[in-house]
């Protein structure tokens, strides 16, 4: 156990502790400043998140379904365990450098399985703490909860997440196991965690079809019952409705025994869970470490590869497939900018299809309302400010090339003309992103032509603006010295700026929203758009005035 | 041919890595650019290639000014870095392509380059695997490849020879002779006094950033011998080379 501890901690300061050297913050000043904006930005959420759970719980209390809220939160953690451990999962457990060196190590398998699975709850208790704690202490107080409330709560957030990340965690094994059977390992590896969010998600999507099957008296039960939400989502994880009922019952006896069954199951599937992760673990670990490799390919070379290519097309090209051939960049990078807009149309699918009644209801509001107003398009431009933020192309632009990154220096070619180059990826994932976005809000929201093309006009402007702008600050700030690629996804400060430039264009978004008020839609994203290109233009220039002095830092 | 004029560069204030550096190198020549660790030999390189600005003086390749008209200069050479760690999600042939794009190589020609270099350096093979696959001298040599392509006039490189078999080592040598004899330029660093001894028209030897020496390697040899500090320099040399 001492070992497994010690592990724990070696893991831990890997991928925390001594974060701020491996980010390049090296001055207490500078380390303050971070400090900072990490506090800044919590805060922002916190009071999001305050600000939302107030209003949810004020409106459940006037139909006194309050209770359903402690559903609603115990669900949304475990949901965000299972995304957190999709992505996290596979770099921690099989990517890391480490592996390679422990390996080697007197260390008996379970200890360093037990060590990477602590390690994988740590780094997901920091978002579930925020998400589960925060709303239900509001709700503690504004129901006037008792002591008990606030022990069986702190219990049912650290306890909620454990089942799902075992569970994830499990089949990212199976399916790692066998990639090692396969001859392109790689190209599998990538296939398979991709088949594996879709099977999540299609899983997702299936078990709320399920409840087409019940019938509309049934229906029309549950939504009119008090609580009904609860019971629908009770069904995925046992442990859920264990604590829902230990979070909403009054009685002391009542909420132990509800928490010790959890507790139970959650120990039973742990020791199931350490049985098969000593089986199959290791044998992925090796494989995925020294087997096969790239698969010997056919030596002839295929003619087509020959011909000369306009320099644009091969350097996006050469873009592109680095950050789809490592599947840390893949992971952390691309798809977020396809999977987050699609994960939001499942759940509007899920949103459809559980609450008909109400969807109609909303749908035919939506129908009686005026959709092509301004307000609507500044929510669906902040909407997309969301999405956009998680894709981390351009803000590592020159990260991911490591020590390579001076490679740009010494080619006879223009540096502004390879910025442009290396932005294209996030311009086009943005563009990506944001066809998704609007294909489902047109499918909501039957906004006219004009209306579409302007607010994807707008969108891309803006797309646009903070693929230069995040390029900037990797070429001022640019983590070069990395050993694996998961540090420059992760243990990287700059990842705070995309989320930065989000909030501020919400903030911008906003204040036009209320300033402008009732405009006319065309006016509103003309206004939009004139003042989004003016900052991207001024961006612009600056990247082009600058571009040799922006290289300084790459050496 | 390159020409350093008085060159100077600090990384920190106060401690110049490289101290007021003359240099030509002619055209036709193969030089040697030699130095203990810390010398300042990859900062001279890093400042002729554009990477690294300098705090005083001027490098001209063939007759462009790295610092006026680096578009120009970098066209008039093939550079091959110390780390030969590139673009490892790359294929080979994809990483070559994608070399002869930058340097605007036509069709025609680029395919019979391609094979003749990677023949030579018997990659050809493995031109459809990802880089990542291949051994450090693999990668030095496909790398070497890429900055071959444009047949530049100048060929700088940074310490080319570690990771090399005797063999790829040797032809390597083969092609910067070849290379000199066309009348072009190769500057090249290293720690290995008998590759300079073997191989070079003229040495340079660089030491705490100043320049101790030019001229031939008998030239050099004999002057060890007349000057003691210059006989420990020589020591300190070889003996890293032996470690290699
Ligand atoms: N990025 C840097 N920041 C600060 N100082 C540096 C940097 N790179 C090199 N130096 C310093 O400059 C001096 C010269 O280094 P340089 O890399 O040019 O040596 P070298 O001759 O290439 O050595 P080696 O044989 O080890 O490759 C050294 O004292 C080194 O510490
Ligand atoms: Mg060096």
């Amino acid at each position: 156990m001492k070992k497994v501890v010690e592990l724990t901690k070696i893991f831990l300061k890997n991928s925390f502790a001594d974060m701020n050297m491996k980010m390049g913050i090296s001055s207490t000043k500078s380390k303050i400043v971070s400090n900072l904006i990490y506090a800044i930005l919590l805060v922002y959420f916190a009071g999001i998140i305050l600000f939302l759970s107030y209003n949810i719980i004020d409106g459940l209390k006037i139909i006194h379904q309050e209770t359903t809220f402690i559903g609603m939160i115990l669900f949304m953690v475990l949901g965000i365990s299972v995304i957190q451990t999709i992505f996290s999962s596979i770099n921690i457990l099989y990517f890391t450098k480490d592996n390679e060196y422990l390996l080697p190590l007197p260390l008996k398998p379970y200890q360093i399985i037990l060590a990477r699975t602590n390690v994988m709850l740590i780094a997901e208790y920091v978002i579930i703490f925020l998400i589960g704690l925060i709303p239900l202490i509001l709700y503690g107080i504004l129901t006037g909860a008792g002591v008990l409330f606030y022990i069986t709560m702190v219990l049912a957030v650290i306890l909620m997440p454990i089942l799902p990340i075992l569970l994830i965690s499990i089949l990212v094994m199976l399916i790692m196991s066998f990639a090692r059977l396969t001859k392109n390992k790689n190209k599998f590896q990538l296939i398979a965690s991709l088949i594996l969010i879709v099977i999540i998600i299609g899983v997702s999507l299936s078990t709320s079809n399920m409840k087409d099957d019940m019938s509309n008296e049934e229906m029309a039960q549950m939504v009119v019952q008090a609580n009904g939400m609860i019971e629908l989502v009770k069904g995925y994880f046992p442990t859920l409705d264990y604590l829902v009922e230990a979070l909403t019952s009054n009685s002391i006896t009542t909420a132990i025994i509800e928490i010790l069954k959890t507790v139970g199951i959650t120990i039973l599937g742990f020791i199931i869970y350490m049985a098969i992760a000593q089986k199959i673990y290791f044998k992925g670990l090796v494989g995925n470490l020294f087997g096969g490799g790239a698969k010997k390919s056919n030596k002839k070379i295929n003619q087509k590869e020959y011909t000369d290519g306009k320099l644009y097309k091969s350097y996006i090209g050469k873009e592109f497939k680095i950050l789809i051939r490592n599947p840390v960049f893949l992971m952390q990078c691309l798809l977020p900018a396809i999977l987050i807009p699609i994960l939001m149309i499942v759940m509007v699918f899920i949103g459809i299809n559980s609450e008909e009644a109400g969807m109609d209801q909303l749908i035919q509001e939506l129908n009686n309302m005026q959709t092509n107003s301004f307000i609507i398009i500044c929510i669906i431009l902040g909407v997309l400010q969301f999405f956009t933020m998680f894709i981390y192309i351009s803000i590592t632009a020159i990260s991911r090339d490591g020590e390579n990154a001076v490679f740009i220096k010494y080619i006879p070619v223009p540096l502004y003309k390879q910025f442009i180059y290396k932005i294209m990826p996030n311009i086009i994932m943005n563009i990506v992103t944001i066809i998704i976005t609007l294909g489902v809000a047109q499918y909501i929201l039957h906004l006219p032509i004009i209306t579409l093309i302007l607010l994807f006009v707008v969108a891309t402007i803006i797309g646009i603006l903070q693929s230069i702008l995040m390029l900037i600050v990797d070429l001022k700030r640019p983590k070069l010295n990395w050993d694996s690629e998961y540090a420059v996804v992760k243990q990287n400060f700059n990842l705070v700026f995309p989320v930065l430039l989000s909030m501020i264009n919400i903030a911008i978004i906003i204040v036009l929203a209320i300033w402008l008020g009732n405009t006319n839609v065309y006016i509103g994203l003309i206004i939009f758009g004139i003042l989004f290109g003016v900052l991207t233009l001024i961006a612009n220039r600056y990247l082009k005035k600058n571009q040799y002095n922006l290289v300084e830092k790459i050496i | 041919m390159i020409e350093i004029k008085n060159v100077s560069k600090s990384y920190i204030k106060g401690k110049k890595s490289v101290d007021s550096l003359t240099l030509d190198i002619k055209n036709g020549e193969i030089f040697g650019f030699l130095g203990p660790n810390g010398a300042g030999k990859t900062t001279t390189i890093r400042m002729i290639t554009g990477i690294l600005n300098m705090d005083e003086g001027d490098i001209l390749i063939d007759g462009k000014s790295i610092k006026q008209n680096p578009l120009e200069a970098k066209k008039n050479f093939g550079f091959v870095p110390d780390s030969p760690d590139m673009f490892l999600k790359l294929k080979g042939i994809e990483y070559l392509t994608f070399m002869a794009d930058v340097y605007d190589i036509p069709k025609d020609k680029r395919k019979e380059k391609i094979e003749e270099l990677t023949k030579k350096f018997e990659i050809y093979n493995e031109l459809n695997n990802e880089i990542q696959s291949y051994s450090h001298g693999m990668r030095q040599k496909i790398v070497i490849c890429g900055a071959l392509l444009s047949e530049p006039k100048n060929w700088i490189l940074d310490e080319p020879m570690t990771g090399l078999d005797p063999k790829s080592s040797f032809d390597l040598k083969e092609m910067m002779r070849e290379h000199a004899k066309a009348g072009k330029t190769v500057f090249f660093s290293t720690h290995v006094l008998e590759v300079a001894e073997k191989l070079c028209d003229r040495v340079g030897i660089i030491n705490k950033g100043k320049l101790v020496f030019v001229g031939t390697f008998d030239e050099m040899k004999q002057k060890f011998k007349e000057e003691a500090s210059l006989e420990k320099l020589f020591l300190e040399i070889t003996e890293k080379s032996e470690n290699n």
